[in-house]
């Protein structure tokens, strides 16, 4: 290494030279970079919201047809064919406007430069696995008001306003800080799902209550099925079990008051009651082996090859599975609601869990047609649209243009009109995501897999809980 | 004179430089100054708050859930990980070169030597997610496990609580992974390295009547020692990172309960949480974590060279 060596003498270049004179031209360049991010910063000057002519049923928002709509869906279960056709319907309605349409999975990786750099879409399906959590954009103020939405009449009658076509739960749900935000679009049923066919060939009658259950998972045992399964790769799906049957047991406030941080919330013996019963189907043997190390498609496979009776999963099941289902003709899928624990005050609650979270942005450059474009979505043609292309249903109550009618369908429907009086959301784990994701998930798989008691469980969670509340960063919800 | 040489260099480094400033050193520069403030990767009117997202993801049990399991896991796996993986590539890399029995004075690998070194070399033309995707259903926690049923086929019962479910064993499986994919490199590596040794020095080991363990000390092993070295290096990157076996292998990516975190994938989960100052936050944790076992590692290894 001959540079090395080489003194440095004047007009000789070295590498140490050489690299000096870089380095100190990288720093001189550093503050420039301050500069650039300090480009991205700055307020967030205040828009006024859309207004709304509730006496226009034709054009409620005075959408300018001339303008441009682009709207972006999360490409996943439910594809984005449906969100052609309903543009189509838009298009129909304002012929000059041109629609842009974007179906992608990754939200957060594609959406989130744009809305940090204030050039967001006109609508936005924020759902999915890499959804930005629509609490911290309306806690920012990036999300537009709804409400003139739900204060428009419906394209259908123009009597009846959007917000009266609504399932109930749907606005509770949307509303961030007061403001009605985020429009959950596709109605999901969490439920235990079973096979009429094995229950008619073994002579099992589906339970009314927990320890119908607990007998019925004995006989199911001792026929050499394991009588339930579950995905232990996602935890998430155990919510339903656990919020279902403590609010049947407690009330619904028993839930409310997890969702609003209050003291001990955690700690409310229907709580308790309910770790107890998931804890129980474990320590009882009524669970498939190897559950807790199943994903999703895993646990469905095997419950659907009869090697399990019952899982909890929501209404998608039938169109996921609709191949493994289809090969088995007797299978006949049904559900019941998780059955209400002994001394049950409030066996009708049902979780209401819309999902596919529809928002309009306030930095967006047509929001008047955004929210029209809500509007056509909730209309009968919309409707349409959406379960034909998804065999789901939409959260507008009642109303079932397009479904094909499967036993799974049949089976959501029925179980919702009998037990949907009742309905209550649960909120806590998508307002703060560090929670959720980061400790309640967990933990509750680990209840589940008999590696941790109720009671430990319940301290961990309170004790975390506590810990939100008292970080002042986060900004609170309350419902 | 000076002068204008250094504006000519200078001018021949204007693009090279611009473009190292623009991308490498102004992301770094931006991570720093992220990690300082409240931004959640969406926001445009974030603030500045100081060390206060350091000391939460210590102290509040929100972050440190992620972040203490991630810094004890990536600190077992920069010990084990290349410390079995050359370990092993050593010994087979021996066994196939100059493990076999000397024939006519020329030092030999063991029979097949030839063939074995390709089937080694096999994990390393899988992608990584193709080796996550296979390994999982190896590890599979049902019956229908490629593990759990050969296990079967021994009489042993099933474990109840699986391989990668189990928070206990689910960074020994996932580290299982790593040093099987990278044995095979490291083995053709010190193969190549071995080769470059003269064959007299193992003739006159021979000669004086040295066992194989002894040539392989005496001789081998400080005769690589500058290759094992940098083996050492790249695979104290490999196990810093882990990320994406993690991320397709384990359950909760991550988990189950934190079981098999590693930084990366926390920095990945607090992007996804909406918390990005955080995850910068924990790449300057990295970054300091880094640089700290880079002078570590150069100070401990330095020595002088054998020629030869």
């Amino acid at each position: 290494m001959a540079s090395d060596t080489t003194p440095n003498e004047a007009g000789d270049l070295t590498r140490r030279s050489v690299l000096k004179t870089s380095a100190a031209l990288g720093l001189l360049a550093v503050p420039a970079v301050g500069l650039l991010s300090a480009c991205a910063s700055g307020g967030s000057e205040d828009k006024e919201g859309v207004g709304v002519d509730t006496a226009d049923a034709v054009n409620p928002f005075k959408v300018d047809g001339k303008k441009p709509l682009e709207v972006v869906i999360f490409k996943g279960g439910y594809d984005d064919k449906y969100a052609i056709a309903q543009e189509a319907i838009y298009k129909e309605k304002f012929p000059e406007s041109v629609i842009t349409h974007h179906g992608i999975e990754d939200i957060r990786a594609e959406m989130g430069p744009r809305f940090n750099s204030k050039n967001p879409p006109d609508v936005i399906d924020n759902s999915g696995a890499q959804q930005i959590n629509h609490a911290d954009l309306a806690n920012n103020g990036q999300y537009a008001d709804l409400t003139p939405l739900l204060d428009a009449p419906t394209i259908d009658d123009a009597n009846v306003k959007v917000r009266d076509t609504l399932l109930g739960g749907v606005v509770e749900l949307g509303t961030y800080n007061g403001k009605f935000h985020v429009l959950n679009y596709g109605f999901t049923l969490y439920a235990i799902w079973y096979s009429g066919g094995l229950f008619a060939e073994k002579g099992w009658t589906a339970p009314t209550t927990w320890a119908e259950m607990l007998t019925l998972c004995e006989e199911i045992k001792k026929a050499g099925i394991a009588p339930w399964t579950y995905t232990g790769v996602h935890p998430y799906y155990l919510f339903d079990m656990m919020v279902t049957l403590a609010a049947r047991h407690g009330g619904n406030d028993v839930i409310k008051n997890i969702d609003n941080l209050e003291p001990d919330a955690w700690r409310h013996a229907s709580i308790k009651l309910a770790l107890e019963a998931m804890a129980d189907l474990k320590a009882k043997g009524y669970i498939l082996e190897g559950s807790d190390g199943l994903d999703h498609r895993a646990s469905q496979a095997r419950w659907a090859k009869k090697d399990a009776a019952f899982i909890p999963v929501g209404s998608w099941l039938e169109n996921e599975e609709k191949e493994l289902l289809a090969a088995d003709p007797n299978f006949e899928m049904k559900c019941l609601i998780m059955p209400p624990l002994d001394g049950s005050t409030n066996p009708n609650a049902v979780w209401a869990a819309p999902g596919e979270g529809f928002a309009v942005p306030q930095d967006a450059k047509n929001r008047e047609g955004g929210l029209e474009y809500l509007r056509i979505m909730l209309s009968a043609k919309g409707r349409e649209a959406f379960s034909k292309n998804t065999s789901s249903l939409t959260v507008v109550a009642g109303k079932t243009e397009g479904m094909p009618d499967s036993p799974g369908v049949r089976a959501a429907n029925e179980a919702l009109k009998t037990t949907a009086t009742s309905a209550f959301p649960f909120k806590i784990d998508e307002w703060y995501p560090d929670f959720g994701k980061g400790i309640l998930r967990p933990k509750l798989g680990e209840v589940m897999a008999g590696r941790l008691t109720p009671d430990e469980f319940i301290d961990t969670i309170q004790k975390a809980a506590d810990d939100v509340k008292s970080d002042s960063a986060i900004l609170k919800q309350k419902r | 004179m000076k002068r204008r040489k250094n504006l000519f260099v200078a001018s021949f480094l204007v693009l090279p430089v611009t473009l190292y400033l623009v991308l490498v050193l102004s992301p770094f520069a931006q991570a720093f100054w992220f990690s300082m403030t409240n931004w959640n990767g969406t926001n445009p009117n974030y603030e500045f708050v100081g060390l206060e997202n350091f000391q939460k993801l210590f102290t509040s049990e929100l972050y440190s859930v992620y972040l203490i399991p991630a810094l004890k896991h990536n600190a077992v796996m920069l010990i084990v990980v290349p410390l079995v993986v050359i370990a092993l590539a050593l010994f087979f890399a021996f066994m196939l070169n100059v493990g076999g029995r000397s024939r006519g004075g020329q030092m030999r690998g063991v029979g097949g030597a030839g063939f074995y070194k390709i089937i080694y070399f096999f994990p390393q033309v899988l992608s990584v997610v193709m080796i996550g995707v296979l390994w999982q259903a190896v590890y599979r926690s049902d019956e229908y496990g490629l593990l759990n049923s050969v296990l079967a086929l021994f009489g042993v019962p099933l474990k109840s609580s699986g391989w990668l479910s189990d928070p206990s064993l689910v960074l020994i499986m996932v580290m299982l992974v790593m040093i099987w994919s990278s044995v095979g490199f490291y083995l053709v590596y010190f193969s190549s390295a071995m080769a470059s040794i003269p064959a007299e020095i193992y003739e006159a080991a021979a000669l004086d009547g040295s066992t194989r363990v002894q040539t392989f000390f005496k001789i081998t092993v400080p005769l690589l020692f500058d290759s094992i070295r940098t083996a050492w290096i790249y695979l104290g990157i490999v196990a810093l990172d882990g990320f994406a076996l993690v991320f397709i292998m384990t359950p909760q990516q991550g988990g189950p309960d934190h079981g098999s975190e590693v930084l990366g994938g926390v920095m990945y989960n607090f992007f996804a949480n909406g918390k990005a100052a955080m995850a910068c936050a924990v790449g300057v944790i990295l970054f300091f974590f880094t640089l700290s076992l880079m002078a570590l590692s150069m100070r401990l290894t330095r020595r002088d060279r054998v020629e030869f």
